[in-house]
């Protein structure tokens, strides 16, 4: 494993917003490499857009200090500020100069960013008279007009149209082919687009860390699937919290039928964020639950968590959109701090499923060959063996429950 | 910076907040030296007084014109120091904009007698100049002190730019005891109507671009304590 030295690095931060008030972020070491993303993940109000600013440099740690910094950083805020009486051109223009790029260049960049993200025809309204998906797209735009070492996005995929949100994944990797270094957080799970991203779990003032792991190697303990249902309307916020905890969710699938029928309805994915309950799970027949047995109401969640020896070490199911699009250079790492109050959260963390950059979003159909169920009420696939137990993405093809 | 100072400025002028200060400025002139007929010097030194207050307010709506979250977005583009530089050079430029009106106004309202002596007219001007860059600096630095950028509560910006005001004129009274505490406002206006000497003029100079140092850089600190 070859490390390079960080693009950014956290150096026991601490962050409070007045002598008086209570630490957002405690003694917090983190650092970022080249060609590297992480996603910042955690409840609202915990802490992530301080972190980003923090790395951003927008706030000044109370003690503790972030280090290396590179000389380009685009920040995308979490909320453009469109109060500006500046119209698309006009201040994108004048953003470009601040960045140092002027002439015909500047005219350049500024056309062909405006063009990428579908704001040519916006170019001489003024900001105030925009969407808000729009004002985001102008945020985007100014981040990226000269090409950034480190881009922080803070939620960017707030407001955005489809073919945007599709986008932005293909900017981080840009980004990274670069040799740059990506921070994003997300609240609404559209970081399963990012497969190959560390994880930085914001909790109590402090980070928890899971690294992604190659393409085919095994999490230390192995790694095991937990499908869950869910009443559609608690998706969203059970995503969110399985996510603050430090666990990858994979997939959710829409609401099934209750008629019995084994049928999967491909869905959006998790992170499309249209409709309650969107998305397929990765999860064959969870542990437990017998092949054919009726769906239940509630949308399936599949959660990957790391095995813990059990009696009964099913394998876990395949899901062809499971696949990560590509690894990470790093091999599997030891996860930071464990959040509090989440005693299973894991050391390390298998691939997530996710759709291609740019965006294919992953059939719902995938689940459940052979007529499995969909979702056991709560099942567990567990108790891979490490080095046997296959991530997402192999494992159980056919519904049978073995692992290939 | 230049492209910065002209993003602000570009704000300033598009939002029309540019407007009430230079309606504010130029109806004090006006009321001031309407049919007055003071010598040039004198003139000057009252106009630089009853300019102060509105160079401040000029500053600080200037600086307030930016949402808080663009300051930060041009800070991560360019710098925090030259955010920080560029904010305060934007309000500079504006407030030199305003000279040239503060020195015109007097004449054409009949507020300056016809010079008697031959380089007279060029003595007050130079007097007259001299008094209002030197209410500059300190004007923007208290505009400075009260802007959102330095005060978390928009009541704290209004009361820091009125106690500011009402400071400089009590405290700078003949008689004061502290004078001090306070840029030299009126001290230059009472130096302008009597004629400064070299030392006045060093001293004075030196009191103003001192408070106007010390002033700024309380707004660097209250900005980096709100970051």
């Amino acid at each position: 494993m070859v490390w390079q030295s960080p693009l950014v690095r956290l150096d026991r931060v601490w962050l409070r917003y007045g002598r008086r008030a209570p630490w957002v972020l405690r003694d917090v070491d983190l650092e970022l490499g080249p060609g590297r993303s992480a996603v910042v993940l955690g409840r609202n109000g915990v802490g992530k857009s301080t972190l980003l600013q923090l790395a951003a440099g927008v706030l000044t740690p109370t003690r503790g200090a972030v280090r290396d910094r590179p000389a380009t950083v685009g920040w995308v805020p979490e909320r453009f500020p469109g109060d500006q009486p500046h119209t698309v051109r006009q201040y994108l223009t004048a953003m470009g100069s601040i960045r140092g790029i002027s002439g015909s260049a500047l005219t350049q960049t500024v056309a062909d960013w405006t063009e990428r993200l579908g704001l040519a025809a916006y170019l001489d309204v003024r900001l105030s008279a925009l969407s808000k998906g729009t004002a985001q797209k102008v945020g985007l735009a100014q981040a990226l007009l000269r090409p950034p070492d480190l881009l922080i996005l803070d939620e960017p995929w707030e407001g955005l149209d489809g073919p945007t949100r599709e986008l932005v994944p293909e900017l981080i990797r840009e980004v990274r082919e670069a040799g740059g270094a990506v921070l994003v957080s997300d609240h609404r799970g559209e970081t399963v687009r990012l497969p190959d991203a560390e994880q930085w779990t914001v909790a109590d003032g402090s980070v928890s860390v899971v690294f992604p792991t190659i393409a085919g190697s095994v999490a230390p303990g192995g790694i095991s699937v937990v499908e869950l249902a869910v009443p559609a309307f608690r998706v969203a916020g059970v995503v969110a919290d399985l996510r603050a905890a430090g666990h990858q969710v994979l997939r959710v699938r829409p609401p099934e039928p209750t008629d019995g029928a084994a049928e999967t309805t491909p869905g959006p994915d998790v992170g499309s964020g249209e409709g309650p309950a969107a998305v397929a799970e990765s999860g064959a027949p969870a542990a437990g639950a017998p092949p054919g047995a009726a769906p239940t109401s509630g949308a399936p969640v599949a959660v990957e968590t790391p095995a813990t020896p059990a009696p009964r070490a099913e394998p876990v199911s395949a899901a062809p959109v499971a696949r990560p699009e590509s690894a990470g250079d790093r091999a599997p790492g030891t996860g930071g701090t464990r959040p509090a109050g989440t005693p299973e959260a894991p050391a390390a963390s298998a691939d997530t499923a996710g759709p291609a950059p740019g965006g294919a979003t992953p059939a719902a159909g995938v689940v459940s060959a052979g007529g499995a169920t969909p979702a056991a009420p709560v099942g567990v696939a567990g108790g891979s063996p490490a080095g046997s137990a296959p991530l997402v993405g192999s494992g159980d093809r056919n519904g049978t429950g073995e692992a290939q | 910076m230049i492209a910065m100072v002209r993003m602000r400025l570009g704000g300033f002028v598009r939002t029309a907040r540019a407007v009430p200060p230079l309606v504010a400025g130029l109806v004090a002139l006006v009321v001031l030296h309407g049919g007055a007929g003071a010598e040039a010097a004198e003139a000057y030194g009252v106009s630089a007084v009853v300019l102060f207050p509105i160079l401040a307010w000029q500053t600080k709506l200037l600086l307030d014109t930016e949402p808080d979250t663009q300051r930060r977005l041009v800070a991560v583009a360019a710098g925090r120091r030259s955010e920080f530089v560029g904010g305060l050079l934007a309000a500079g430029v504006v407030g030199v904009a305003l000279i040239p009106l503060a020195l015109a106004v007097p004449w054409l309202v009949g507020g300056v007698t016809a010079p008697v002596r031959a380089g007279e007219l060029g003595v007050g001007l130079a007097i007259g100049l001299w008094a209002h860059l030197l209410a500059l600096p300190a004007a923007v630095g208290l505009g400075a002190l009260a802007s959102r950028a330095a005060v978390t509560s928009p009541l704290y910006g209004v009361v820091i730019l009125v106690c500011g005001v009402v400071g400089v004129f009590v405290f700078g009274l003949r008689d004061s005891v502290v004078p001090w505490l306070v840029p030299p406002v009126l001290a230059v206006a009472r130096a302008s109507a009597a004629g400064p000497t070299g030392a006045e003029i060093a001293l004075l100079t030196g009191h103003a671009l001192l408070w106007s140092a010390v002033a700024i850089a309380g707004y660097a600190g209250l900005r980096r304590r709100r970051a």
